[in-house]
């Protein structure tokens, strides 16, 4: 299989005053699935545009197996881009559509006609080889678009929003074949997404990003469970990683972090950083809730919203909002006060907005 | 009976009558033109006010004499020829233009982009008269090229603004798709954008061959022999001739009129289609 790697060396662009992109580097190995993910805006989809060669950056350099291709039109990089809505051509048939790419290159009839075959196989869409695309539905469209980027097996396939204009349930069934397909191929794929579920569920290295800076790259276990800043940490996970905003006290070798309205016993951890402004987050999951905790903490139940599955109790937790994953047979009331238990070990600190790492007796910033 | 009631049929009363007048100013015209040129000059000056047509009393001679007698055919063949010439180079040059200033970014795009309606804005009376004198001096005059030039000047603009606007409603994305399947620019204009925008292209194309092949102004002002007289030209110079013959005359109309009303219906569809689908979006 063809594939190739990537790289990005400190890709700037300004569009007038606003800095879309700023000092972007980023390294994508063969065969990896990486995806940006960002709210909107946050400058993904035009370092994608970059990439293919559609948007000429400002200043630094893209490299494809090493070689730079800043000078190359898109149709000589050889990558292949699925589009947010498509954009397939709305006066050839589906199998021209496939065909397009390779007819451009001068492929032979005969091989055209088998490759956009077996591409159809592959995707099933045969059957619709002689429809045009105004007769096909969004999850038709979306395959014959992911069709004629698989078809010429190009060296770097680049994805924007590919799911986005599917509605919930397909969209949920075409990420698993999405991931699929990427196993059997073993192509390089960058992928651009708002949606962390989706971030989180196909990348093999994610990328999350934010006005035009990258935040944090790195596989999804690592975004999510040490999340470089602020940005990230609340970004990423849903429910919102719980964030507040207090003080680090030491007490008789113990480390408190003082809140509004509460406090938390944060373990013997050794911080070098005196007594000093963080925030400290702690994800819904992290926290027990109605047993007897040793932190002594209490929180008021104020709302219930039940999602099936379980249950985000939305607490108060001295003057801050708390939200705590529980099961779903947990009864509780609104008005109901009950004690929490959070593990030490799974509180994030963040010094300035960014990740203190830290272990029991230790810490160093991540940076 | 409601208010409402009697408010839809007093609308209803008023569309109808305003359509029956409409049509009798439009169409009364063209039927009396037609009815006219199947008749001898006898008939018509016997019983002027016959507004009745008996297919038995058809009588096409006139339209012989027309072509063959007073040089018509030749016209005709003038006519066609400036025509379709025209068409053809308003219609690849307002491509071309249209596509530039849509979509590629160069120094003075915004300032074209907008200047383009600018040269419309001069009506053709102004500019005749520096015209003939400058032609005139070149010794230019008396050419029917020169007539394809004033009428693409002329074209040109308007054709620009339309094929603009209908670019701007094709998603730029289609374009990508095809850059990065291997095309150049050119042929993204080629295969994508050109079959993507045939209705914006029939409009242009039709509303440039209805100014060249009706145009009477510049033909009248630079043309001298009468080997190279367009139609409408001719028309006014069999109007003027000695002879008066009404039916001369109306046979001679009709032939103006008639290429430009079937291109009109045929392409109707499209040309409304393309002048309205810039004022849309998406």
């Amino acid at each position: 299989m063809n594939m190739a790697s990537l790289s990005l060396k400190a890709i700037t662009k300004r569009f007038g005053q606003i800095l879309a992109l700023y000092g972007v580097d980023l390294h994508v190995d063969h065969g990896e699935f990486c995806v940006l993910v960002g709210p909107s805006g946050c400058g993904k989809s035009t370092l994608l545009n970059i990439i293919a060669g559609l948007i000429q950056q400002d200043e630094g350099s893209v490299l494809i197996d090493g070689q730079s291709v800043d000078r190359l039109a898109p149709r000589e990089r050889d990558v292949a881009m699925v589009f947010q809505n498509y954009a397939l051509y709305p006066h050839m048939t589906v199998a021209q559509n496939l065909g397009f790419g390779l007819r451009m290159r001068g492929v032979p009839k005969q091989i055209i006609r088998e490759q956009v075959l077996e591409t159809a196989r592959i995707l099933g869409i045969e059957d619709l080889l002689d429809r045009k695309p105004r007769g096909l539905s969004g999850g038709q469209r979306q395959r014959v678009a992911m069709g004629r980027a698989l078809v010429r097996r190009p060296r770097l396939f680049l994805l924007d929003e590919p799911l986005s204009n599917l509605d919930a349930r397909l969209r949920a069934s075409v990420r698993l074949e999405l991931r699929h397909l990427h196993r059997e191929i073993q192509s390089t794929i960058v992928y651009v997404t708002h949606d962390q579920v989706e971030a989180m569920t196909l990348g093999d290295k994610v990328v999350v990003m934010r006005q035009g800076k990258v935040h944090q790259i790195g596989r999804p276990e690592t975004i999510y469970s040490r999340p470089a800043d602020t940005f990230v940490a609340t970004f990423i996970g849903s429910p919102e990683m719980n964030l507040y905003r207090g003080r680090l006290l030491h007490k008789d070798d113990r480390t408190h972090f003082q809140g509004a309205g509460f406090s938390l016993d944060i373990g013997g951890l050794q911080l070098n950083l005196g007594e000093s402004e963080v925030e400290v987050g702690i994800r819904p999951e992290d926290i027990a809730i109605g047993q007897g905790g040793t932190t002594a903490l209490k929180a008021k139940v104020e709302m219930i919203s039940n999602i099936g599955s379980e249950k985000y109790i939305h607490a108060r937790l001295g003057q801050e909002s708390l939200t705590v994953r529980a099961p779903k047979e947990a009864a509780f009331q609104p008005g109901q006060v009950v004690p929490l238990t959070i593990d030490p070990d799974r509180v994030h600190i963040f010094h300035e907005g960014r990740r203190i790492s830290w272990s029991a007796g230790s810490c160093s910033s991540s940076r | 009976m409601s208010r409402e009631r009697l408010e839809k049929i007093v609308i209803q009363i008023l569309r109808v009558m305003g359509l029956v007048v409409f049509i009798a100013i439009v169409a009364f015209p063209f039927y009396w033109m037609i009815l006219s040129s199947f008749r001898s000059l006898g008939e018509i000056l016997l019983k002027p006010a016959n507004l009745g047509l008996d297919i038995r009393t058809i009588n096409l001679h006139a339209y012989y004499e027309v072509l063959f007698q007073h040089g018509f055919l030749r016209y005709i063949c003038n006519s066609v020829y400036v025509s379709v010439v025209t068409v053809v180079l308003s219609v690849t040059l307002a491509t071309v233009g249209g596509y530039a200033v849509t979509r590629l970014r160069f120094r003075g795009r915004e300032f074209m982009s907008y200047s383009i309606l600018l040269i419309y804005m001069f009506p053709a009376i102004v500019l005749v008269i520096p015209l003939y004198v400058m032609f005139s001096r070149m010794g230019f005059r008396d050419s029917i090229n020169l007539l394809i030039l004033v009428y693409l000047a002329q074209t040109l603009p308007v054709g620009l603004y339309m094929l603009r606007s209908y670019f701007q409603t094709l998603p730029p994305e289609i374009e990508h798709a095809g850059l990065i399947d291997g095309c150049s620019r050119f042929s993204v204009i080629w295969r994508i954008i050109i079959p993507l925008s045939a209705p914006g292209l029939a409009s242009v194309a039709l509303y440039t061959f209805m100014i060249a092949w009706n145009e009477f102004l510049f033909a009248f002002m630079f043309l001298d022999t009468p080997e190279k007289f367009t139609l409408s030209r001719g028309v006014v110079q069999l109007a003027g001739s000695v002879h008066l013959s009404k039916q001369l005359v109306m046979a001679a109309s009709v032939m103006v009129t008639l290429p430009i009303l079937v291109f009109f219906l045929l392409f109707e569809r499209y040309l409304v289609r393309g002048l309205t689908a810039g004022a849309m979006k998406g």
